[in-house]
């Protein structure tokens, strides 16, 4: 075969902007950081509350979607990189303006969610810190198999997390959290940070503190428990646990659950995204059919993908936060 | 447009057509209880299944770490037994041998083989100017629809009675009704006519004992014990990671295979070691008694023996084509075989199908399809890390695009 493989032009896509932005969706630095605006996390310490830009970027995903849409099968040659913005302007898209019209409410709501996920910490007593200018895991970059970016991203992330003093990580979504334990290993000699997932560090610290968790009213939830956390993480009772504690909450478990549980679709959406589209219809189908109001996820990209939808979707960390009588969060 | 992307693009458009094909996902609903159901009663019978799966696991590796040796005793074992056993490199080579055996002019009928499908044997030999009837009645109806399988166990999955009775009526030139009885009945009286008249009859393998040389193959139909047993030629294309070191070892992979699949016993197993013979006068030994009077074994390598060198990807090897990872797969359930390649399925299939024939540029939309989501991995018997192998498959991608 003469012609060059054809690879999938998210590829050259995320490749150009985590070289470049730090972030497979070019998030500029400060854009990742506007939830904690006033919060006054300090930017040094021990401990890190680890975002992993993730949740800034799941509200631009879709815009990406709808670009890549019309880039489908144009000549992507890879050896000729094209950031998003290029390739958008090409197809007469102003990606500036789809990603601010996307952002607008979603990234509202993550922001949200980033913020409490922050609080709840600080209610349950857990000392932590935020790094300014936080880089991105690299997680896309290994799951698209792009290893060689994948392992430079992982060093500036080391290196940065050495040059801030961090010992330990709480990884706030499960990809990230998978990919320090599972892959930075494999990738960097002597990977030695303490990496917990959000969800355990916060069942750990609430067993500690002894707190009353309640709604303010009654909520039937079902819990989709994210694949890279109840698959590849293993962690499928601490969400229950925590979730089973709270007073007014009843908790639905979906007959394909913890190990068995069926992923939401968002992995394939920037290259498949009719078919992801489907997988997650089909999810929310068997969701809906405990009868619970709404379902609680712990992923960003679960949450997104599932949202939309006949099902009312909301982030475990949300739930914690309202249990715990927490106040607005000022966002 | 490059072949690559061509490639790329008609795989997009299959996909897409599939899950909008309301055949397919009826056939794929019906199919996927009833197979989860057929699989938890006989997990049920049969506790021990899960810890014997473990134990085929550690088989498996060591018949890929020892392929080559493998294929030494099976060989071996097998001339002793009188068959004639050949060494196909290629699936090129492959069909040459075949070709040779076979000739033209002939009838051959065939109990189903997924290294046939790899190598595209039925369309080499009716090229050759053959009469060819795939006898397994899934593939049968493949065969008339002239498509692709949809699944390792039912390759016609997706179709319905009312098309069945369709192609039969064509086929006979007469009216069949969509009633599944009739079909079934109509189908078994083709194919018994073909049987008795046919010059050749081809098979795969399910498991090759190699200290016995003994292939296994399951089945319900009946039609590969006529394929293999009627006709005076029988010819098995065997892919060499097939082979276990001993029959007992063979045993066990076979019993998962099926229970896997959903079956407490296949209603028969036939365990082929050589062709027919006899010493029944005076204890002289005389090739050809009863069943046919020439074995002949292709011993297909086609990348195998590379694959099985690789430190990471060699663990797709160890699949035993159960069926049972497809129908848990979210992809799968909405689009069959579409998710796949000529012969082998979802994220395992897209390794397969990279270094088995195909190569990369087939597997590339394959392989980024799927969603990683090990979902697969929970119910595979072997426990494949499918996961990790894609991710891997997918940095050979990205290498070889770039160099």
């Amino acid at each position: 075969m003469s012609d060059k493989l054809y690879i999938p032009p998210v590829l050259q896509i995320i490749c150009e902007n985590t070289s470049k932005w730090g972030n497979p969706l070019g998030l500029a630095s400060k854009d990742c950081a506007v939830w904690a605006s006033g919060l006054q996390i300090p930017n040094k310490g021990k401990t890190i509350l680890y975002t992993g830009c993730e949740y800034q970027m799941t509200s631009r995903i879709q815009s990406l979607v709808e670009v890549l849409k019309r880039v489908k099968f144009e000549d992507t040659a890879f050896a000729v990189f094209k950031g998003l913005q290029s390739v958008a302007g090409r197809f007469g898209v102003d990606s500036m303006k789809i990603f601010t019209r996307a952002g607008g409410g979603d990234s509202k709501t993550y922001d949200r969610i980033l913020r409490m996920s922050a609080l709840t910490l600080r209610r349950l007593e857990v000392d932590f810190s935020y790094l300014d200018g936080e880089l991105y895991s690299g997680a896309l970059l290994y799951e698209y198999g792009l290893f060689e970016e994948f392992g430079k991203q992982a060093e500036r992330v080391v290196n940065q997390l050495k040059a801030e003093g961090v010992m330990k990580i709480i990884a706030l979504t499960p990809h990230s959290a998978e990919i320090f334990q599972q892959v930075y290993p494999q990738f960097i000699d002597n990977f030695d940070f303490e990496v917990s997932p959000y969800v355990c560090t916060v069942a750990e610290a609430l067993k500690k503190a002894g707190m009353e968790l309640s709604l303010p009213k009654p909520l039937t939830l079902t819990l989709h428990d994210p694949c890279r956390l109840a698959r590849a993480l293993k962690v499928t009772e601490e969400p229950r646990e925590v979730l089973q504690a709270i007073r007014n909450l009843d908790l639905r478990e979906v007959a394909s659950n913890k190990g068995s549980t069926i992923c939401c679709g968002a992995p394939c959406k920037t290259i498949y995204p009719e078919l992801s589209e489907l997988v997650a219809s089909k999810r929310v189908e068997e969701l809906l059919a405990t009868g619970a109001e709404a379902a609680v996820t712990l992923c960003p990209f679960c949450y997104s993908n599932l949202t939309g939808k006949a099902l009312t979707v909301v982030d475990f960390i949300e739930i914690v936060y309202q249990a715990l009588g927490a106040e607005d969060v000022g966002a | 447009m490059s072949e690559p992307k061509r490639i790329f693009q008609k795989y997009y458009t299959e996909l897409l057509h599939a899950i909008h094909d309301r055949d397919v996902s009826l056939g794929l609903s019906r199919s996927i209880s009833a197979n989860r159901q057929r699989r938890a009663q006989v997990m049920q019978r049969f506790p021990n299944t899960a810890e014997l799966a473990n134990e085929v696991r550690r088989l498996r590796e060591e018949s890929v770490d020892r392929l080559d040796e493998l294929v030494q005793t099976a060989s071996a074992s097998l001339q002793e037994n009188g068959a004639k056993v050949y060494y196909a490199k290629s699936a090129d080579d492959a069909l040459r041998i075949i070709g040779e055996i076979v000739g033209s002019g002939k009838v051959v009928v065939s109990g189903k083989t997924l290294a046939g499908e790899e190598v595209g044997l039925r369309h080499y030999l009716e090229g050759l100017g053959n009469e060819f009837w795939e006898t397994d009645i899934a593939q049968f109806i493949q065969q008339l629809r002239e498509e692709k399988p949809m699944h390792y166990v039912f390759p016609s999955l997706h179709v319905t009675r009312e098309e069945v009775a369709k192609l039969l009526t064509e086929l006979l030139g007469r009216e069949i009704p969509p009633d599944i009885p009739v079909e079934v009945r109509t189908i078994r009286d083709f194919l018994r006519s073909k049987y008795f008249k046919a010059d050749v009859g081809l098979s795969g393998c399910n498991v090759l004992a190699a200290d016995t040389g003994s292939i296994f193959l399951i089945e319900n139909e009946g039609n590969i014990r006529m394929s293999t047993n009627v006709p005076p030629v029988h010819i098995a294309l065997v892919g060499i990671e097939k082979i276990a070191r001993t029959l007992d070892d063979a045993f066990k992979v076979a019993q998962v295979i099926w229970r896997y699949a959903g079956f407490a016993a296949p209603l028969y197993v036939s365990i082929i070691s050589g062709p027919s013979g006899t010493a029944d006068i005076e204890n002289i030994l005389v090739q050809g008694s009863s069943g046919p009077l020439e074995l002949h074994v292709i011993l297909l390598d086609n990348g195998r023996s590379t694959l099985a060198k690789d430190p990471i990807l060699k663990e797709a090897l160890y699949c035993i084509k159960c069926g049972a990872c497809l129908f848990e797969c979210p992809i799968f359930q909405m689009t069959a075989g579409y998710y796949g390649g000529r012969a082998y399925f979802g994220g395992v299939g897209s390794i397969l199908t990279a270094y088995m024939g195909s190569g990369l540029e087939e597997a590339v939309p394959i392989a980024y399809t799927c969603l990683r989501c090990e979902l697969c991995t929970d119910v595979c018997p072997v426990s494949i890390d499918t996961s990790k192998l894609i991710a891997e498959l997918r940095h050979r991608i990205v290498n070889k695009a770039r160099n």
